[in-house]
């Protein structure tokens, strides 16, 4: 075993994209800095990934670009160079430090891995929900995260909606089984009742 | 969503500052864009867009589906350049597969038609759209009908006008049907008449230029800390594009410029995007002269599914493809990152693979989304109704934004 059933990105296939550094939470800001010293001047992307068998279970992924910050014709950007740091987030300390104030875009990039992965950013200014609704309880894009959600998220359906799929068998979405087998256990609880008068 | 106002507890309501909702249904802000607006009289004091109102949870359900069924789901995230997402997605597999150079010369050509047509596609809804914000109601006609014939072209060889899911992982999905290259040369004739009509209604008009020019404008380093990218970034006079820096589907092989204006404004962006479109064109018809016969997906039955006519007679054919089929591709494990240059910026895919048949994570960077935050930095100090032009010159899709 390679282990890159746990963690695929042990693994690196011969793929050129960019250079590719791993490094620990404590390191963070000072290594992010000085790659922006480097000439790293542009955030690509800011995201997640849940590897639920590993220790530590997340990783955060920076993509960086080198780039000029001032205007440049296409000769001078020439082939840019990519960079990727990969960060490693235990499940006990879901914490990073904020690199909004390196780069003003980590600002909705934090808040989407905190919406949707639960990790916290320490010293964002403004650490909301993003994408789901503010009242919304859960991770969604954790790998132990229902992918329909949790049933009691789920508005009821209008009567006629449970009759029609009891009739046909199938579970009326946003009721639990036990809920259906009482139903069912009901409805032919009727139906025997009704059965002498037939 | 909640009923209340998400961002109304980061804005400050003090002195002669007013809160305003503007959207999510307002008809301006292109879909289904919250903006809450701390405003003194008509200028805007703070601008925080609230997103999140088309979230569909496409990453999620990526995460579900084979690898070649993940592919429909994300064509639907950027819905007005679907084309766009399929090809990144589809090259990012393909680097993780190792198949990268054996990708059918004929192929290659035909992706490059593809996506081209779609970016032009792509910025008629946004000249459409744009012009109908500012007032110029028939720009829309004109732009609209350009992009059904090119929506045309896009059916006739996918099969669907919107979301034909032509490009497969390894290939295509079909050739191209009889006819289609005279197709492409009636859409080749038609276009220039079109963008020099294009031209002489906005481009010189001074009502358009007074709403665009010097409104929204963004430096060079500004664009850069916001991580714009694509025709708003080439606005800002650094012509940074994707296609010519990290060259994908042979675009090494085609004669093209990057327009880029230096003013950074509304005004400059829109030209950027009509430059664009006369570039794109002018690829599609070199790809279209360079075009031979041959074939068009990847010869591995262990990626693409035999062709139907081998299956009628050859045993080992049929059973590759129900396995193809039933059971899904397998992807070896590792980690990439693939970017192509999307009508709006850099579209990227971080992919995942642990080697199943489903990919373990797809994590999009939408330029959309970076495009938009920008207007936090970019609308205070303007009137609400320049904020209108900033929104429309971004070319925002929420498709995109919110997944």
């Amino acid at each position: 075993m390679d282990g890159s059933a746990i963690d695929p990105t042990v693994l690196r296939p011969p793929i050129e994209d960019a250079a590719i550094e791993r490094i620990a939470p404590a390191e963070l800001r000072t290594r992010l800095q000085a790659l922006r010293e480097d000439g790293y001047m542009m955030l690509l992307d800011l995201g997640a990934v849940d590897y639920p068998q590993r220790v530590p279970r997340f990783d955060v992924v920076y993509h960086l670009l080198k780039m000029p910050v001032a205007a440049a014709t296409p000769d001078q950007i020439g082939t840019p160079q990519r960079y990727r740091l990969l960060c490693g987030v235990p499940i006990e300390n879901l914490s990073l430090p904020t690199i909004t104030d390196l780069w003003r875009n980590a600002d909705w990039a934090e808040r989407e891995v905190f919406d949707l992965f639960g990790i916290t950013f320490e010293g964002h200014p403004d650490l909301r929900r993003i994408q789901m609704p503010t009242h919304w309880e859960g991770h969604p894009l954790r790998k132990d995260y229902p992918l329909r959600g949790p049933a009691k998220e789920r508005s009821p359906r209008p009567p006629f909606a449970n009759k029609s799929n009891l009739v046909a068998g199938t579970p009326p979405s946003g009721r639990t089984a036990e809920a259906l087998q009482q139903q069912v256990a009901l409805r032919q609880a009727q139906d025997r009742k009704e059965e002498p008068k037939a | 969503m909640p009923l209340e106002p998400q961002g109304s507890q980061v804005l400050a309501q003090d002195g002669n500052a007013m809160v305003l909702s503007m959207g999510p249904q307002h008809p301006s802000t292109h879909g289904v864009l919250q903006i809450m607006l701390e405003i003194e009289g008509e200028s805007v004091v703070k601008a925080e867009p609230e997103i999140g109102y088309l979230h569909t949870g496409i990453e999620k359900s990526a995460e579900n589906l084979f690898w070649t069924q993940a592919q429909t789901v994300i064509e639907r995230m950027d819905y007005l350049a679907p084309e766009s997402n399929s090809l990144c997605y589809a090259l990012a597999v393909e680097k993780l597969l190792g198949i990268t150079d054996r990708i059918p010369e004929r192929a290659q050509q035909i992706r490059v038609i593809v996506a081209e047509l779609t970016r032009i596609a792509s910025h008629c809804v946004w000249l459409g759209t744009h012009g109908i914000d500012l007032g110029a109601l028939s720009i829309f006609f004109y732009c609209f009908d350009l992009r059904e014939n090119i929506l045309d072209v896009q059916e006739a060889a996918g099969g669907a006008r919107m979301h034909p899911n032509y490009v497969r992982i390894g290939g295509l999905q079909a050739d191209l049907p009889d006819g289609h290259v005279e197709r492409l040369d009636a859409l080749l004739k038609k276009f220039p008449t079109r963008m020099r009509e294009l031209r002489a209604i906005l481009q010189k008009n001074p009502i358009w230029q007074d709403r665009t020019i010097d409104v929204g404008t963004v430096t060079p380093e500004q664009a850069v800390a916001w991580g714009l990218t694509g025709p708003a970034l080439r606005a800002s006079g650094i012509a940074y594009d994707v296609r010519k820096a990290f060259p994908y589907s042979g675009y090494e092989n085609y004669k093209f410029d990057v327009p880029t204006r230096t003013e950074g404004d509304a005004y400059a962006r829109f030209v950027v995007r009509l430059d664009e479109m006369e570039q794109s064109m002018r690829i599609v018809q070199q790809a279209r002269d360079a075009m031979k016969a041959g074939p068009i997906m990847i010869d591995d039955a262990k990626i693409a599914p035999p062709p139907k006519e081998a299956i009628a007679l050859s045993m080992e054919a049929l059973i590759h493809h129900f396995k193809v089929v039933s059971e899904g591709i397998r992807v070896p494990p590792g980690d990439v990152y693939q970017a192509i240059e999307s009508p709006r910026g850099e579209l990227g895919y971080y992919v995942v693979s642990d080697g199943n048949n489903k990919p373990f994570r797809v994590r999009t960077r939408p330029p959309s989304l970076y495009n938009l935050q920008a207007l936090k930095g970019i609308a205070p100090g303007n009137l609400i109704a320049d904020l209108v032009v900033m929104i429309g010159s971004l070319d925002p899709v929420f498709g995109e934004v919110d997944r």
